[in-house]
């Protein structure tokens, strides 16, 4: 090449470079937009078709319900349902429709309401039917009425009208386009639709201006932008390229706080817990499941991993959660009384696998105390680090001894949560671990049915008592979620059951 | 047309290529544990939902069967659905793949200017100074890894001296010579140091050729002598280095692209890969093999322009 082109091709891609040196410096905040950070990606935007986070914060965000919830989902009211009857023997529901229409105009009637909770409720590939089990019918009497028919009393239902996956969908956009179509572009009932869907990117939403409560939403849009590492968010968030952020490592939270972001953990519904396999050895025998709860040490552990901001464990069920019975307490750690009951049931020297999911720092930090704390009481304990798709699939196939892994509730009331969890009849083995106690699959189904609210509270307080001392699975601490704001968002929180609530009304300073 | 007649040949090369990748990536996926579907629906999907959907994927088939048909498919360019998006393949890797070309072309551009920027003022400064200070600075680059260069950058001229945005991709090609200038940066720290070690080397061994020699003693001046004969002759080993590491970028874009949050198939890959999206994993595969191929092709190309006596 000759040396004057080698030069003048130096000068030329230098002034490209240095141009934006002049053009001045970078991101503002984008007006009235509302910029989220997301550590892991939407994947779909049908609210039947998943349970995955931030597929259901889109969605709920997306699609309006039957009940509306406020910020931190204290209370449930009417949404596009303004009123609603329940029938004396609790098994008619019938619905009145407020006058509302979808992002594209077209009005929601009782049909679309009846369509999506059919589609919810009976589709082969509905994720979550469970918490809706009781439900058998829907059925739209005329425009704005629909009624649905419960197979047995379930107090529960109201409140779970609210959640993501009752969303309302339009029946003759599903129907046009397909599910596949319809979960990349559908048409939607809620505050925010669809704009621009760049995936592995971002999810753009602007303002629905047909949405049903007038005068809102305040923001302009949303953007659900994908930002997989963990410190490339929090430098996002410190440049201004993002107003808000999901997922801030524990002990980066103090930093932000400093620096004046809105960071202070939010209450959530999880619980983080060590499952137990109860259909083996050794967690078979109650003996070892009371040795190994009282060997470790909560306070230590929700200590180290969320530095300190999460409360140690004493009930299967999270205090977010409505009857959460308070007169349990967390198990005092005792080590010499551990040794003596694994000496007493002819199990000194106990050992066993710890499964944990590689790539989860959180549980590699659990799982190594928990190591060391059992070695204390004289139980070894071998942390075996797995893919997290294996990990997964071994819980589900039982081929585990203990694990570690959480879990949260979609409402206040800890009907679905305990099905999940406890509950040895109800589909999905008490969380995989094969707890199955009569009593205890009973009084779920007792309490559900039940309207009173004492009885109900006597119901739940004695199932949460059997599973204490049954040792159902091993709670360990409850943690707050890890968000932060910019300053410049208003009174937005992510309520205990995962859900943003409260973003129709938030704004922007 | 003679010297180019390999060109005709290549794309028969080709084929026994992507057979062969296709083949040992589907069985390698197949035999790794885990389930996608699973995966997708999430922990509290019941048996009968994740069931409806295996079979709608065809993944309670034979694996020859599978395999059977996603050749067929793909021979009419129907790369399969991805599990987690459930959209086309060719789709999901359509949109991705402008923002890893992007970053890699800059950085591949950044990385040849400052190689020729630091590696021939070494050479014609040959065991004086300046060569030195360039050694020096080839040693420690290479021993930096990329992701704390990639962080140091965002820490200090983007948050510190907010000259450039932390995030990646910008809205237009224009604006992204901005965002993607510090990933490029980052790539071209990595990279520069290797090709700039050889194009030292080689320019320094060609400057005491005969060619060389002869030339000076024929009277003419250094600079001609330097950038007539001595640079030409010198690009070829360093040409196909830094084919070789284009190869390599191809599929390396993950730690950059996971720093500077850039929505490229590097991060698609990983993603792919942990969630066992079969298909997408086939796809990205199958597109990186051909981007490694192509690359190879243009050097070779470029081999022959350059040099004469070459035959391929």
């Amino acid at each position: 090449m000759r040396r004057r082109t080698f030069l003048q091709s130096v000068a030329g891609v230098s002034a490209l470079t240095a141009s934006p040196f002049v053009a001045g410096q970078a991101m503002a905040a984008s007006g009235n937009v509302l910029r989220m950070g997301m550590g892991a990606e939407v994947l779909t935007l049908d609210p039947i078709k998943t349970v995955y986070g931030p597929d259901i914060i889109a969605q709920g965000i997306m699609f309006s319900r039957l009940q509306r919830a406020n910020a931190d989902r204290s209370q449930v009211t009417p949404g596009l349902a303004e009123s609603t009857e329940i029938s004396e023997d609790g098994l008619t529901y019938t619905f009145h429709l407020a006058d509302a229409q979808f992002s594209d105009g077209s009005p929601i009637t009782a049909e679309d309401v009846a369509f999506s909770y059919t589609r919810m409720r009976f589709q082969k590939d509905s994720a979550y039917v469970a918490p809706f089990d009781a439900l058998a019918e829907a059925k739209a009497v005329d425009a704005k009425t629909v009624v649905m028919t419960l197979s047995r009393r379930f107090t529960p239902f109201l409140t779970l009208t609210e959640i993501w996956n009752s969303g309302i969908v339009p029946k003759a956009d599903v129907e046009k386009k397909g599910d596949e179509e319809f979960a990349r572009n559908p048409v939607s009932s809620g505050a925010f639709r669809l704009v621009e869907w760049r995936q592995g990117d971002r999810v753009i939403l602007e303002k629905n201006p047909n949405y049903y409560r007038s005068g809102l939403p305040h923001l302009d849009g949303i953007e659900l932008i994908y930002v997989p590492d963990d410190n490339t968010r929090m430098s996002m968030i410190q440049a201004g390229e993002l107003d808000m952020m999901l997922s801030v490592p524990a002990p980066r939270v103090q930093e932000l706080i400093d620096l004046g972001f809105r960071a202070q953990p939010e209450l959530s519904s999880v619980t983080n817990c060590l499952l137990i396999n109860h259909s083996a050895e050794p967690f078979s025998d109650l003996k070892v499941r009371q040795a190994v709860s009282i060997a470790i040490d909560r306070a230590a552990i929700a200590q180290t991993v969320t530095s300190g901001f999460a409360q140690p464990a004493s009930s299967v069920m999270s205090p977010a959660l409505d009857f959460f019975n308070k007169t349990l307490s967390v198990p005092a750690r005792d080590v010499q009384k551990a040794k003596s009951i694994l000496t007493e049931a002819g199990k000194a020297g106990l050992t066993f696998d710890l499964m944990i999911a590689a790539g989860i720092v959180d549980d590699e930090r659990a799982a190594v105390l928990i190591q060391s704390q059992c070695a204390e009481a004289g139980i070894t304990v071998n942390i075996a680090k797995v893919d997290s798709t294996q990990a997964w699939n071994r819980l589900v196939e039982g081929e585990y001894q203990a694990t570690l892994n959480w879990w949260y509730n979609e409402t206040r009331d800890p009907d679905s949560a305990l099905r999940w969890a406890v509950c040895g009849s109800c589909g999905n083995q008490s969380y995989f671990t094969r707890f199955n106690d009569e009593r205890v699959n009973q009084l779920i189904e007792l309490a559900a049915a039940e309207t009173d609210a004492a009885k109900r509270q006597a119901s739940y307080a004695e199932l949460q008592q059997i599973t204490y001392d049954q040792v159902a699975y091993i709670p360990l601490y409850y943690p707050p979620y890890f968000n932060a704001y910019s300053p410049r968002v208003k009174d937005l929180i992510l309520n205990p059951h995962y859900q943003f609530s409260f973003m129709d009304e938030t704004s922007l300073s | 047309m003679g010297r180019f007649a390999f060109v005709l040949r290549r794309p028969l090369q080709l084929i026994p290529v992507i057979i062969g990748i296709s083949l040992i990536t589907f069985l390698l996926l197949q035999l790794t544990p885990g389930d996608p579907v699973r995966i997708m629906l999430g922990p509290r999907a019941s048996a009968e939902a994740i069931s409806a959907v295996r079979e709608r994927y065809g993944l309670d088939q034979l694996v020859i069967v599978q395999y059977g048909y996603y050749v067929f498919n793909a021979v009419q360019g129907d790369l399969g659905k991805s599990l987690a998006f459930r959209t086309p393949v060719s789709d999901v890797i359509a949109q991705r793949i402008a923002p890893t070309i992007y970053v890699l072309g800059y950085g591949l551009a950044l990385s040849l200017l400052l190689t020729l920027l630091l590696a021939v003022p070494a050479a014609r400064a040959h065991g004086r100074f300046t060569d030195q200070l360039v050694r020096l600075i080839c040693v420690t680059a290479v021993g930096i890894p990329s992701y704390w260069i990639g962080l140091m950058l965002i820490m200090f001229l983007s948050l510190r001296f907010k000259v450039f945005p932390v995030s990646g991709f910008g809205p237009s090609a224009i604006a992204n010579l901005w965002h993607m200038f510090l990933p490029a940066l980052t790539i071209a720290l990595a990279v520069t140091p290797i090709l700039t070690r050889n194009l030292r080397a080689t320019l320094v061994g060609q400057l005491s050729a005969d060619y060389a020699t002869a030339g000076r003693s024929k009277g003419l001046p250094e600079s001609y002598v330097f950038w007539r004969h001595v640079f030409p002759n010198s690009l070829l080993p360093t040409l196909n280095l830094a084919g070789i590491i284009v190869s390599f970028l191809i599929g390396g874009t993950v730690i950059v692209e996971s720093v500077f949050n850039i929505p490229g198939l590097g991060q698609l890959m990983v993603r792919s890969v942990l969630t066992r999206d079969y298909f997408t994993v086939q796809g990205v595969t199958l597109v990186l093999a051909m981007g490694v191929v192509l690359t190879t092709f243009v050097v070779d190309v470029l081999t022959v322009i350059l040099d004469p006596r070459v035959k391929l």
